[in-house]
This record gives C-alpha cells, sequence and structure tokens, in this order.
C-alpha cells in the first residue's frame, strides 16, 4: 500500500504532534514555551483528551506551568473581557451540538 | 487573556525551518497564506530559511472549527515549504518569536550550529504514521478460540447455577479484557519489529489518539461503521525511498482476517523534530 494525506489527516492523525511535538524552543526566545501556555486558553478547551495526555505523563512538565498560567489569567482578567466574547457568542449560536462530549473511543 | 503575555507588539510565528541556496531570496512569499490567512514569507540568514508570518497575538480560539482550520493552515503551510526546500524542521503551533524579522536573523544565526545539523540529517526523510485496528468481533473470536481459560470458564458457566454463572462470567471478561490489552501489547512489538528495519526511527505512540478536535466526527465514523478497535500506533521516521518497502510490509500485515491498516504521510517529521533546551 502507499502512503496517502487524507484532507483532513493533519487534524486527524498528527493533532497532538502539531500541539505536543515539532521543534521546541529555549524559553527566553519565544513567547510560547514555559512562560505562557503553549495552547490557547480557549483552546486548549477545543480540545478533548488533554488531560489523559497528563495521565500519561507526557504533558506533566507542561501542563504545572500552564495550569499556574491558567489560574494567574484567571485573577488577572475575567473571561468576558477583551475578544472573548464574539468567539465564545460564536460557539452558543452555531456549534452547540456537543459541546464537551469526548467521542467515545 | 493577560495582556502583558499574549499580546506583544510585533511577533513572527514560527512555521518551519528550511534548508535555502543562494538563490533563494530574503522576503520570498510562498505560495500561500497561513494561519488565519496571513502572507507567509522567508526570512533567510547563514543558509537558512525561516517560514514566518507577522503577529502580534498568540492564536487562542475554543471552537473547534477554527483551531481545526488554524491546524490545517500550520501543517499546509509546512507541507508547501516541505515540497519547495525538502524536509523542513516544523515548529509546534503556535510557537512564536516576539521581535521582527530582524530578531528571526539573529535567531537562525544563534541557532545555526544546531539546526543546519538537524536540517541535514532529516534530509529527504519524513514522518509516516502507521495504525493497525481490528475488527472486534473477530479479535475475541481468535482470542477465545485459542485460550484454554476461557474455554474453561465457558464449560463451568454453562453447567453452573445462576449466581456462581454471573461470578464466572465476571471472571470471563477479566480474562478477556486481560488478553485484549496483552494482544495490543504484541502487536504493537510485531509492528515495531516489522518496520524498524526500514525506519530511521520509530515511535511507538498509545493506540489511542489522545487528542481529538472536541467536535471531531472523522475519528469515531469508521468505528462506528463496524465495531473496531486500534491495537497499534506507530511513528516512523523514514526516507522517503522507503516508503514502498513500509508499504508491502504493511500489506502483509494487513492481509490478516479483519485487520485493517492505515498508512498516513508523508508528513514533516514533527514527532523527530528536536527540543532546544538552555
Amino acid at each position: 500500500m502507499k502512503p496517502s494525506k487524507p484532507e483532513n489527516g493533519a487534524v486527524v492523525d498528527l493533532v497532538d504532534a502539531i500541539l505536543r511535538d515539532g521543534v521546541v524552543l529555549q524559553a527566553d526566545v519565544i513567547i510560547s514555551v514555559a512562560d505562557v501556555p503553549l495552547i490557547g486558553l480557549k483552546l486548549r478547551a477545543a480540545l478533548a483528551g488533554m488531560d489523559t495526555m497528563t495521565e500519561y505523563g507526557i504533558f506533566e512538565e507542561w501542563d504545572a506551568a500552564h495550569r499556574r498560567r491558567a489560574l494567574d489569567d484567571a485573577q488577572r482578567s475575567p473571561p468576558t473581557e477583551s475578544g472573548d466574547v464574539p468567539i465564545d457568542a460564536e460557539r452558543t449560536d452555531t456549534d452547540d451540538e456537543r459541546p464537551n462530549t469526548d467521542p467515545d473511543e | 487573556m493577560s495582556e502583558d503575555a499574549s499580546e506583544f507588539a510585533t511577533g513572527r510565528y514560527l512555521y518551519c525551518v528550511v534548508p535555502v541556496d543562494d538563490e533563494t531570496r530574503a522576503g520570498e512569499e510562498l505560495a500561500r497564506t497561513g494561519v488565519d490567512d496571513e502572507p507567509v514569507y522567508l526570512v533567510v540568514e547563514d543558509g537558512l530559511g525561516a517560514v514566518v508570518h507577522a503577529c502580534d497575538a498568540l492564536y487562542d480560539a475554543a471552537d473547534p472549527d477554527v483551531v481545526r482550520k488554524w491546524l490545517l493552515d500550520h501543517q499546509a503551510t509546512i507541507d508547501a515549504a516541505g515540497e519547495h526546500f525538502g524536509t523542513p524542521l516544523p515548529f509546534q503551533f503556535d510557537t512564536i518569536l516576539t521581535g521582527d524579522d530582524d530578531r528571526v536573523r539573529e535567531w537562525l544565526t544563534e541557532e545555526a550550529g544546531t539546526l543546519a545539523p538537524h536540517l541535514d540529517e532529516l534530509a529527504d526523510h519524513w514522518e509516516y504514521r502507521v495504525e493497525l485496528s481490528r475488527d472486534d468481533a473477530i479479535l475475541d473470536e481468535d482470542l477465545v478460540a485459542n485460550d484454554e481459560q476461557l474455554a474453561e470458564l465457558d464449560g463451568r458457566i454453562e453447567s453452573a447455577s445462576e449466581g456462581t454463572a454471573h461470578l464466572l462470567e465476571t471472571q470471563y471478561e477479566q480474562r478477556l479484557d486481560e488478553l485484549r490489552h496483552e494482544r495490543r501489547a504484541k502487536r504493537t512489538r510485531e509492528l515495531a519489529e516489522r518496520l524498524g528495519p526500514h525506519a530511521s526511527e520509530l515511535r511507538e505512540l498509545s493506540p489511542e489518539r489522545t487528542t481529538t478536535l472536541d467536535d471531531d466526527d472523522s475519528t469515531v465514523t469508521p468505528q462506528d461503521e463496524r465495531e473496531r478497535t486500534t491495537q497499534a500506533r506507530v511513528s516512523l521516521l523514514a526516507h522517503e525511498a522507503d516508503a514502498d518497502t513500509i508499504g508491502d510490509e504493511l500489506d502483509a500485515v494487513a492481509a490478516e482476517q479483519g485487520v485493517e491498516v492505515r498508512f498516513t504521510g508523508p508528513w514533516p517529521p514533527y514527532t523527530f523534530a528536536p527540543t532546544f533546551d538552555e
């Protein structure tokens, strides 16, 4: 058989790799490592299984930093501020079928 | 979102680093837009090209459709760069260098000693992913047929009283579960042994996809049609010339009844990209 590149394969097959692997850089140069969540807080909500990754220990270090950050953010700025509203509002209107439902795998 | 950290005056979203030749012009635009439809271009220094777009905030959204589009854009941009320049060093989604193009050039100079050898090593190599699944019914049939303990329990259940039968059935299920787990471990091992010789590197992955987009139906549809369970998942770094041989090996694997093999690639070598520590 030949390897295929399904149209949505990047998301189906590679989502973990795109978010977790790839080149990781020095913290002082790059904004998205250690200092700030690698994956935005809202984006994290769109992903199922991030906690599972933590259980496997893959994400422990990352997650610890992430949680600290999330806590800071929550204290500093309520989620209704800035640009959060349109996206969340839109989501409520149009993308409401199965929020937070984990595909039964 | 906090203003100090997730927003910044000037930043460059990094897709990947590619090897470039003398002919490559700095600022060359790739024939596509990237994440959020931003124009993507090349910053060149020391024989290296960083594929970037200008940005002033992290990319963050809770809408799975938006995230899906971003991830596809991220991946497609790296793919385009890979087709043009050869195997890229792909970055994680949302990797942003704070600063302008000069800062990117500085960074390329600083890291050239690390980046260049990695690019050399990865040249003409790509990531391939293999996922082996099996029809549940056929798998269980197979396990039951080959296990004495299950056969014995089965015999005892038939002649037992209702209460005892229930207890034995629980034991039966436990044993079956144990066998399923063993089989998965064995499958992964076998797959790794079979494909390892044709790959530069092989990484065993957890059979379940650990992360999916919340509303991603595409991952479950095949399993809904017929009850299937993923038995093994591996990621390979292989020379593009070896993809056919790997495909042949997988044909042999897929020949077994009830076995289905998903073979995807060539992808940028995300799984095999280096980590730049302090």
